[in-house]
């Protein structure tokens, strides 16, 4: 026998070769670990992606695509392993564009921050663009093209869309639709015009499950223009926001917050801040940052809006279109609510704001405009901007599609992305279409009935594009490669209108080529990636406010609902401040950070005031079904005080049943109340008591201060006559010392100053700390046996009457006390004191005695009562920041004051020769902070922010009569009541 | 002396009949009840190790633990178990001093169980911590981390002081031991008893230099050992004095302490002497007199705890304090009430039956009523630690302490353990200190003459 002909076995297995051998063999050493190793992925293919990213990180703010896996042979210039990149990138979320800042360690993304530059963030972010760095390493996002189930590859799926693209062409695209959310990119939108000229019949549904829609066709019925607002609350002295969270849940918030903040930060006695009035139904942040708030039920609210309208005319201001309003319904609303708001108004002419939320009526909407408009506001504190490549959602669209849908004219439907077997008002059949194809990062409730499935990419895994708030075009560009092999937007639309399967950086840069001068292109071009977006001319627009339209919209929504009663009552849809409208279910970072007003976790409840709940029969945990028309769902009671009679506040999102082993099932699905997409409060609901508890996760239990000084609260005018009221509040002993206490003179003393007067209580905080600093979530059960781990959390608090409560806000994490109680009681000396004042946990010495924790006056430790990481999933593991240790079971841990990043400040001083200088470290709560509410630096320097914070006569520390000598202290907060309305 | 007015045994025995009585509870065929109540001891013993092993293997959160409540039953039965261990240092040291004479028959088994004791009370505090793998940290010892443990946290006084205290203990009980294993060898019948004994009585031989030293001996271990009485809970008090938390931050803890460790250490006393004398036919040695004499240091104790929550309450007034006065008011009246009545009720107003000699003199009456005080100190501690932890300064951070199945069987098995050392004590080895009691006869004294019945 020659060489050549020798056979070599393995075993006589494969002489025989038995399929059983085949699948060992297949398995054992795959040709492709990416199709094989459905759920995890491999090391082998863990290190493919990490050559293939860090090849894509080669050139420094410049992304390349690169295709070849090659390990480096010779090191790139500028690449040094460990040493953190930051690139620039952009977030899309519906309509609006989040700027980011993304840090990648070695081609791996660990943390997001929002990119100083861009408008819509201007360096700060929001809980769910912090938790976005989680959702890309979701170990539950789909791996694989699926066709009716069964595994596929891409080019399966080309293959399959060239043949329908033939048939659709020469259909014209009759019977082909696309239905996907909203957005705002240049790429896609000039892909819809391609698919348009293609297939001129097809139909494009643009849907939202929570949608602005109402908010873009008022200010059309009031304009007859397409438009986008853009607030400027930083000009703004008067507020008044009917039904609008703007601070946290609208659109654009982030933008309005700093803005907000900025107007009401106090720097001295003399200095004026802002003042909010809000008219709400639910709590919101905004609610509990007023300084009137006024309960209605939202379908009151607009009432409230024409009253006010009709006030303002009867001050002699020329409000269009308000002719028809009857003035009976000034009747139903408190007159000093409206005198007073008027006349305020009146005074703050072109400065001030008045600004109704998403769940009001198109009529409400275009009403507000027409008063701002009357009020100058409209150029000076709202800017509008026309329609550029924005695609807005049309609940009407989505019930005709329907209809096609059922009278079987529809024979290819493309979605892209978005959930409505879930989240739509109306049942779509999808089954009922003959080809339907999923875009979707998870096999959903959506996919499962698909035809088609294609896994989506992440935006950090993906190239594309998106204007931002004031139409500012930004840059998606990838942090690493497809970690499931997803497909992009772009790339599934260019394939869908072209036939072409060509890259997403391709798309995009051609986009971009007809958008930038042709001159000097590849420069521009690097120079966007590098910064993210591209400065362009403002195109705002100052509109005409047509009477007519605002009268007709009024006309066919009018605003005198019938308030809700016992028997016929009100739901409010809200989305949820965790999981949004369902798209981050299994997001336990987000799942797990509190409701800002509920502080409840993992799950959504009926929130109701305690007189509706008494009316009801109703305690906190109670099953109740509430129904409205025929639909009806059930879930647990949460008593909130100070939600409007009568009314029950849902947060939506909740109920999933296809989102991921995080998600699935967590909290009950309130969209199916709805019957049209757009509506937000549902009239004539009932409630019964279901039987049955079930046991709710609250991080706090105990919602008043029992008269204790640890929020300190004035308004201004008190303060003005008492400017150290803060200090003042409490008395107690010259604070003495029995030993020779250290004295902190020199070096670097850190310290952070929280600004109570413009801490919102968001929680973003939490959830960047959660992100920067590898804290693990320990799910329901645990939550509910309080072993959450949050190392800052935001205390709530409410105050005064019962009936009409107001809420206080406080972040509360390790104070860094001089005198810290905790490292005197730790028998190994595991929590000790470092030169720079800062309070530091040595977890390799920690034993778990926990007596730190019970020591501590403040109770923000944190304990590992399990080994939570034991069961963390490959993909888990890589969005642990590398700087910080990953704790084990039995090991107490708490707020570092972000230790690694003043290591990493210090680090680069040394190497420039310098000292650090105020701003060199921002803390991550500190960086996420959207009203910059958060101060961190060297006490010892004069000139810095934190510095000035603590000579400020509003700092105080809370039980600093126990002599801790807190490092961290607090500006006390301000109202600014109206004193005619108080 | 009471010896005088009231013989301390009863029955008139000889220095024989104690010997006899005593000793052949070693020495006859196991009797078919200890077995099974061995049986039913050690199951829950081993029931105490499978928690453990499963607290090993999971890790503290099997516990009911939680932030704020760090600290749960672990802890509570730590203090639980170290202040029953108080009677039988008191009994042998303190009353040794005072040449309480009636202490003798019940001297051994308190000692016995006060080591028993300390044994469940080591447990807790070992396996309460995360990492338990890591626990010798808590021994300065050399190592090559160069690392001394933190001598300003009172948990590492409590590891000085609980260890020493089981040190001196067991050596204070073994002296006592000698002079009756040497009796219990000089009786064997078999060379593996008389091999065992032999070994254990060290060569005595009850010489008068042997009976000189010994005494000498036996008097320093309960000067040495009297100080601990003392020192043992004052520094397991200061584990919560000196901490900053309100119900825990005050300075009465340590003679309140150590009063409710001797009460709780008597009640337990009492029981197992019920018991006992009972099972062993042994009332003529423990009697009546010891039982009463027992009730009335309950009563006395009684009244200082009882003392010691009222001024409690005082000084919460008193200091102005907000937070100290919140923590009172809500013990009394707040989600925890219901511990804090099972407390005063148990450890206030049960005792206060000694008053009347015909209820302290009642077995039945007693019996109940040490297991009472038993129950009562218990939730003394759960007071303490539980709702002084779970409703501190900051109202956000206010929860509520629901023990698990794990706490509940955890600490059942502990009793598993305590009583399966105490039966094997009272099967090998004397329960009564016989050399001690004989001491106490009328015959020992020189100046006894007669065995006629001339009192």
């Amino acid at each position: 026998m020659s060489l050549k002909n020798k056979q070599y076995w393995r075993s006589l297995d494969q002489l025989d070769g038995t399929a059983e051998f085949k699948r060992f063999l297949k398995a054992e050493f795959p040709e492709d670990a990416r199709e094989e190793n459905g759920d995890q992925v491999s090391r082998r293919q863990f290190l493919g992606l990490f050559g293939a990213s860090m090849a894509l990180a080669g050139l420094v703010n410049c992304r390349r695509p690169v295709e070849k896996i090659i390990p480096h042979v010779i090191q790139p210039e500028d690449r040094v392993p460990g040493v953190p990149v930051d690139y620039r990138t952009t977030m899309p979320f519906g309509n609006s564009a989040y700027g980011l800042t993304v840090r990648t360690y070695d081609g791996r993304p660990v943390k997001i921050e929002g990119s100083p530059a861009h408008p819509s963030t201007l360096g700060k972010s929001n809980a769910f663009m912090q938790a976005e760095i989680l959702n890309l390493y979701d170990p539950d996002r789909s791996k694989s093209v699926l066709f009716n189930g069964a595994e596929r590859t891409w080019d399966d799926f080309v293959v399959a869309w060239r043949e329908l693209y033939k048939e659709n062409l020469s259909a014209r695209g009759e019977g082909l639709a696309i239905l996907s959310p909203s957005f705002s990119s240049p790429t896609l939108s000039r892909l819809a015009k391609d698919f348009f000229r293609n297939f001129p019949r097809a139909r494009w549904i643009v849907y939202d499950a929570i949608t602005d829609e109402n908010i873009y066709k008022g200010v059309k019925a009031a304009t007859g223009r397409d438009l986008f607002p853009h607030y400027k609350f930083e000009n703004a002295q008067v507020v008044v926001a009917l039904d609008a969270d703007f601070l946290m849940l609208e659109s654009e918030s982030l933008n309005a917050a700093r803005g907000f903040a900025k107007a009401r930060t106090i720097n001295s006695v003399d200095d004026e801040i802002n003042r909010l009035y809000v008219i709400e139904s639910g709590w919101s942040v905004t609610g509990a940052m007023a300084d009137h708030r006024h309960v209605l039920p939202g379908s009151q609210i607009g009432a409230y809006a024409a009253a006010l309208a009709l006030e303002l005319k009867s001050f002699g201001l020329n409000v269009p279109g308000i002719d028809n309003i009857s003035p009976e319904i000034s009747q139903k609303i408190d007159k000093k609510w409206l005198t007073e708001v008027a006349k305020d108004l009146l005074i703050h002419l072109g400065e001030s704001i008045v600004i109704a939320g998403r769940t009001q009526s198109l009529a409400v909407h275009a009403l507000v405009l027409a008063i701002n408009s009357a009020l100058g506001n409209v150029g000076r504190t709202i800017d509008y901007r026309l329609k550029e490549d924005e695609f807005t959602p049309d609940a009407n669209e989505l019930a005709l599609l329907k209809s096609d849908i059922d009278n079987g004219l529809l024979k290819t439907l493309i979605i892209l992305g978005g959930n409505p077997v879930y989240d739509a008002a109306v049942t779509l059949n999808i089954k009922k279409v003959d080809c339907s194809i999923h875009l979707s990062d998870r096999v959903n409730e959506t996919s499962q009935l698909a035809t088609w499935h294609i896994p989506a990419a992440h935006f950090l895994e993906s190239w594309g594009d998106a204007r931002s708030i004031d139409g500012t075009p930004s840059i998606i560009q990838p942090m690493i490669e497809p970690l499931h092999g997803g497909k992009s937007d772009v790339e599934v639309l260019n394939l869908v209108a072209t036939g072409q399967d060509e890259r997403g950086y391709d798309i995009v840069r051609m986009t971009w080529q007809s958008m930038l001068p042709r001159r000097d292109f590849e420069n521009s071009w690097r120079k966007i990636l590098h910064d993210g977006m591209v400065q362009n001319e403002s195109r705002t627009i100052v509109p005409y406010i047509q009477s007519r339209g605002v009268q007709t919209a009024l006309d066919y929504y009018p605003v005198d609902a019938p308030s809700p009663t016992k028997e016929s009552l009100e739901v409010l849809l809200v989305p949820s401040t965790q999981v949004f409208d369902g798209r981050y279910a299994n997001n336990g970072w987000l799942l797990e950070n509190p409701d800002p007003l509920t502080k409840l976790t993992w799950d959504n409840a009926a929130l109701l005031s305690p007189q509706t709940a008494q009316e009801l029969g109703l305690k906190n945990n109670d099953l109740v079904t509430i129904k409205v028309t025929t639909k009806s769902i059930t879930l647990p009671v949460w008593i909130v005080p100070g939600i409007a009679n009568f009314v029950i506040a849902i947060p939506l999102g909740f109920g999933r049943s296809a989102a991921g082993r995080v998600g699935n099932n967590v909290g009950v699905n309130a969209f199916k109340l709805r019957s049209q997409a757009n509506s937000y409060i549902l009239g004539e609901a009932h409630a019964t008591k279901a039987t049955g508890t079930y046991q709710l996760a609250s991080t706090q239990d105990h919602g008043s201060m029992e008269g204790r000084p640890l929020v300190r609260e004035a308004s201004i005018e008190e303060y003005r006559q008492h400017p150290e009221f803060a200090q003042e509040m409490v008395e107690h002993p010259p604070l003495k010392s029995l030993w020779k206490e250290h004295k902190y003179e020199d070096g670097y003393q850190w310290g952070m100053v929280i600004d109570l007067n413009t801490c919102i209580g968001c929680g973003v905080c939490t959830v960047a700390c959660q992100s920067e600093n590898n804290i693990t979530i320990v799910g329901k059960e645990q939550v509910a046996n309080g072993r959450e781990m949050h190392w800052i959390r935001v205390d709530r608090y409410f105050e005064g009457d019962p009936a009409f409560p107001r809420v206080v806000h406080q972040p509360v994490a390790c104070q860094h006390c001089e005198m810290a109680p905790c490292e005197g009681v730790c028998p190994v000396a595991a929590t000790v004191h470092d030169a720079e004042g800062l309070n530091l946990m040595v977890y390799n010495r920690c034993v778990g005695t926990r007596y730190c924790s019970n020591n501590c006056p403040y109770k923000v430790r944190r304990f590992n009562f399990f080994n939570y990481i034991k069961d963390y999933a490959e993909t888990i593991k890589m969005v642990q920041n590398p700087n910080v240790t990953v704790r084990s079971r039995g090991v107490m841990e708490k707020c570092t004051f972000c230790l690694q990043r003043i290591n990493e400040a210090k680090f680069n001083a040394k190497q420039q020769d310098r000292e650090i200088q105020d701003g060199d470290i921002q803390t991550a709560c500190q960086q996420a902070c959207p009203t910059n509410a958060i101060k961190f630096g060297n006490i010892l320097d004069p000139g810095s922010e934190v510095a000035h914070a603590r000579q400020n006569n509003r700092n105080y520390g809370i039980l600093s009569e126990l002599n801790l000598k807190t490092r961290t202290s607090f500006l006390a907060k301000l109202r600014n009541p109206n004193s005619n309305l108080a | 002396m009471a010896s005088q007015a009231e013989p301390l045994i009863l029955g008139h025995p000889t220095f024989r009949t104690i010997t006899d009585d005593v000793s052949q509870l070693t020495e006859r065929k196991t009797p078919l009840p200890w077995y099974f109540l061995f049986a039913m001891a050690v199951s829950l013993a081993l029931l105490l190790f499978g928690m453990l092993a499963y607290l090993f293997i999971e890790g503290v959160g099997v516990w009911g633990v939680n932030i704020p409540i760090a600290w749960g039953w672990a802890i509570i039965n730590f203090v639980f178990w170290v202040g029953i261990g108080h009677a039988g240092t008191l009994i042998s040291a303190i009353l040794f001093l005072l040449r309480q004479k009636w202490r003798t028959s019940i001297n051994r088994f308190a000692e016995a169980m006060t080591i028993f004791a300390v044994i469940c009370a080591l447990i807790f505090p070992s396996v309460h911590v995360g990492r338990i793998w890591l626990v010798y940290w808590l021994f300065p010892y050399p190592n090559q981390m160069a690392m001394w443990p933190n001598f300003r946290s009172p948990l590492e006084w409590d590891i000085f002081a609980v260890f020493t205290y089981f040190v001196v203990s067991a050596m204070f009980w073994f002296v006592g031991l000698v002079p009756d294993l040497a009796t219990l060898r000089d009786r064997a019948k078999n060379l593996r008893r008389k091999k065992i004994f032999g070994f254990l009585a060290l060569g005595w031989r009850g010489g008068n230099r042997q009976w000189k030293h010994y005494e000498l001996a036996y008097l320093l271990l309960a000067g040495l050992s009297t100080p601990l009485v003392l020192s043992v809970h004052s520094v397991v008090s200061t584990d919560f004095a000196t901490s900053q938390l309100p119900g825990w931050h005050t300075t009465i803890f340590p003679p309140y302490f150590v009063a409710g460790a001797v009460f709780s250490g008597f009640a337990m006393v009492t029981t197992l002497a019920i018991i006992v004398r009972r099972v062993f036919h042994i009332e003529h040695i423990i009697t009546l007199k010891h039982l009463e004499n027992m009730a009335k240091v309950m009563l006395a104790t009684s009244l200082m705890v009882g003392y010691a929550y009222s001024v409690e309450f005082f000084i919460a007034w008193y200091s102005g304090n907000m937070y100290e006065r919140f923590v009172f008011i809500n013990r009394a009246l707040g989600p925890y009430a219901w511990g804090y009545w099972t407390m005063i009720t148990c450890n206030v107003l049960v005792p206060q039956l000694f008053w009347f000699k015909k209820l302290r003199t009642s077995i039945p009456v007693l019996f109940i009523a040490t297991i009472f005080i038993n129950i009562g100190m218990w939730f003394e501690r759960f007071v303490i630690i539980v709702s002084s932890l779970s409703q501190d300064f900051l109202p956000s951070s206010w929860a509520y302490y629901r023990p698990t199945w794990g706490d509940i069987l955890t600490f059942i098995g502990s009793f598993g353990l305590f009583f399966s050392l105490f039966l094997l004590f009272v099967r090998f080895l004397p329960i009564v200190a016989m050399a001690e009691v004989k001491g106490v006869l009328p015959e020992a004294n020189p100046h006894y003459e007669n065995k006629g019945e001339h009192s």
